[in-house]
């Protein structure tokens, strides 16, 4: 089933910033969350992960872990790239001490594999680029197999050629773990080459609902202005 | 129209204490929670041996050198400031006696306390903060560590072992130097200073000064930790974070001492 959410409402401080927002993610599919800054994507996704609870509504999740890529990749920079990856393995109550140093060694180095950065085990996050930072923060989300995994922004700040490895990157995951992906983006490049369905919110409401190709066709003002990139419009930049 | 603009400025000064007054029992309420949940994750062993250990050398071997210069120092001015006349009104055999009650009983461990918040609690704050605006405490949350076990529990731990041994360095340090000075302000002996040393300290002293310096230890890195944790809005609100639990350290353990000064020798 992957995330099912159903009416979902949230707020800070009286001001509403998600209202009645409902999708549902299937296993091995791919969600692209748009919208402009501060239409509340990002909230959706911590909504989802936990770090924030909802007003009222429903997250219905297949069970399994959640795993989330943050917009800077987040990695722990007074740890190595090894330590990063291996954090939950080494620090969670529940896998702390089911792994011997050998297998952290082997799993860290499959992850690692999966994500084209063989052999940085050393590292510490200063040394890497942000295109390898953000992939060393793939191989840290995948390192429990989650069963979700979600994407805040993964090529903000990238060049068009990282941007294009790290979209890659992220069918490849869907592909290997079967995981149920919501992906955030501005970015239509990564809505065409990853998105297998796209939400778009815009002061919190969902305003467009469907595949990318359904996008790009769809003539409502809300979606026209969002795939031209265009000025005038519905859609009012604060 | 001039009662509007006077009505409007209270009401700003008003304002301004109501919004500090929120934040003082907000920051309170919230150091006790942490505390609380520090305490709490403790049956778990939520750290690691290793982790302590770095987090001990922080607190002891980095902040030992700025420690023992700030209490050899102070002890050196009381030495030369009392000594002299001491000597001459023919208390000089009672000099050691009193650096020594002033170093065990209050210098040593106020005077470590403050170089540890401005080296270590500081740079805790900081730490911490950094990590909550860069998003690595939400990180560490999405991978299901708790970060008050994770984060707070080995520098806490640290703090309350470390503080003590700083302070019995300290102390040692502090009445060396009063030795020193007083032998070069006004010709004391190091032997009649070190055998009145002995007449001012009894085993209480040294009780209350270790009791002191575990709860300096404990309260200086839970209040560094949490008001790191409640960083907000990028750098500067790692500055804002780091300033808070640098005053709200000072603060507690001035307070502390009060309450140990009224406990214990009042």
């Amino acid at each position: 089933m992957g995330i099912e959410v159903k009416h979902l409402y949230k707020s800070f401080d009286k001001k509403p910033i998600l209202e009645d927002i409902s999708f549902k993610v299937d296993d091995g599919k791919i969600l692209s969350v748009v919208g402009f800054s501060g239409s509340g994507k990002s909230t959706v996704l911590k909504l989802i992960s936990g770090l924030l609870e909802k007003d009222s509504g429903e997250i219905i999740t297949t069970g399994g872990d959640i795993a989330m890529v943050f917009q800077y990749s987040a990695l722990f920079d007074s740890l190595n790239v090894f330590d990063n990856i291996s954090f939950a393995l080494q620090e969670r109550k529940d896998l702390r001490n089911k792994y011997t140093q050998k297998e952290l060694e082997k799993i860290v180095a499959e992850k690692l594999e999966l994500v084209g950065l063989s052999g940085i085990e050393n590292k510490f996050p200063s040394e890497l680029s942000g295109g390898m930072q953000k992939r060393v923060s793939f191989a840290r989300a995948i390192v429990t197999e989650p069963k979700i995994i979600l994407y805040d922004e993964p090529t903000a700040g990238l060049d068009p050629i990282s941007s294009t490895l790290i979209e890659d990157y992220i069918v490849r995951l869907k592909n290997e773990t079967n995981a149920a992906s919501i992906v955030v983006t501005h970015q239509m490049s990564t809505i065409r080459r990853t998105a297998d369905s796209v939400l778009m919110l815009y002061n919190g409401h969902a305003v467009f609902e469907g595949t990318p190709d359904e996008l790009c066709k769809e003539e409502t003002p809300y979606t026209r202005q969002f795939v031209e990139a265009a000025l005038d419009g519905p859609m009012k930049m604060n | 129209m001039k009662v509007y603009y006077k009505a409007t400025y209270t009401y700003k000064i008003l304002r301004m204490f109501r919004t500090e007054f929120e934040n003082f029992v907000q920051t309170l309420g919230n150091i006790v929670i942490y505390g609380l949940d520090f305490l709490k994750g403790l049956k778990n062993k939520p750290t690691t041996f290793r982790e302590v250990m770095a987090q001990s050398a922080r607190f002891g071997i980095s902040s030992l050198p700025i420690t023992l210069s700030i209490v050899g120092m102070t002890s050196v001015i009381i030495a030369m400031q009392v000594a002299g006349e001491m000597v001459k009104q023919g208390a000089g055999n009672y000099v050691g006696m009193l650096v020594a009650m002033l170093m065990v009983r209050e210098e040593a461990v106020i005077m470590s306390g403050f170089a540890i918040i401005s080296m270590i609690g500081s740079s805790l704050a900081s730490e911490i903060a950094t990590m909550k605006v860069t998003e690595q405490i939400d990180a560490i949350t999405v991978l299901k560590v708790n970060p008050i076990h994770y984060l707070f529990t080995p520098r806490i731990i640290a703090g309350t072992i470390m503080m003590p041994i700083v302070v019995i360095i300290a102390s040692l340090f502090g009445i060396i130097g009063g030795a020193v000075a007083s032998n070069m302000a006004s010709g004391l002996t190091f032997k009649a200073y070190f055998d009145s040393v002995w007449f001012g300290l009894n085993m209480h002293d040294l009780k209350v000064c270790i009791m002191k310096a575990v709860s300096f230890g404990f309260v200086i890195s839970l209040i560094s930790c949490a008001c790191g944790m409640e960083a907000q809005d990028g750098a500067k609100g790692v500055g804002i974070a780091t300033t808070k639990a640098v005053v709200w350290s000072f603060v507690a353990i001035v307070i502390l001492d009060l309450i140990f000064a009224a406990a214990c020798f009042y």
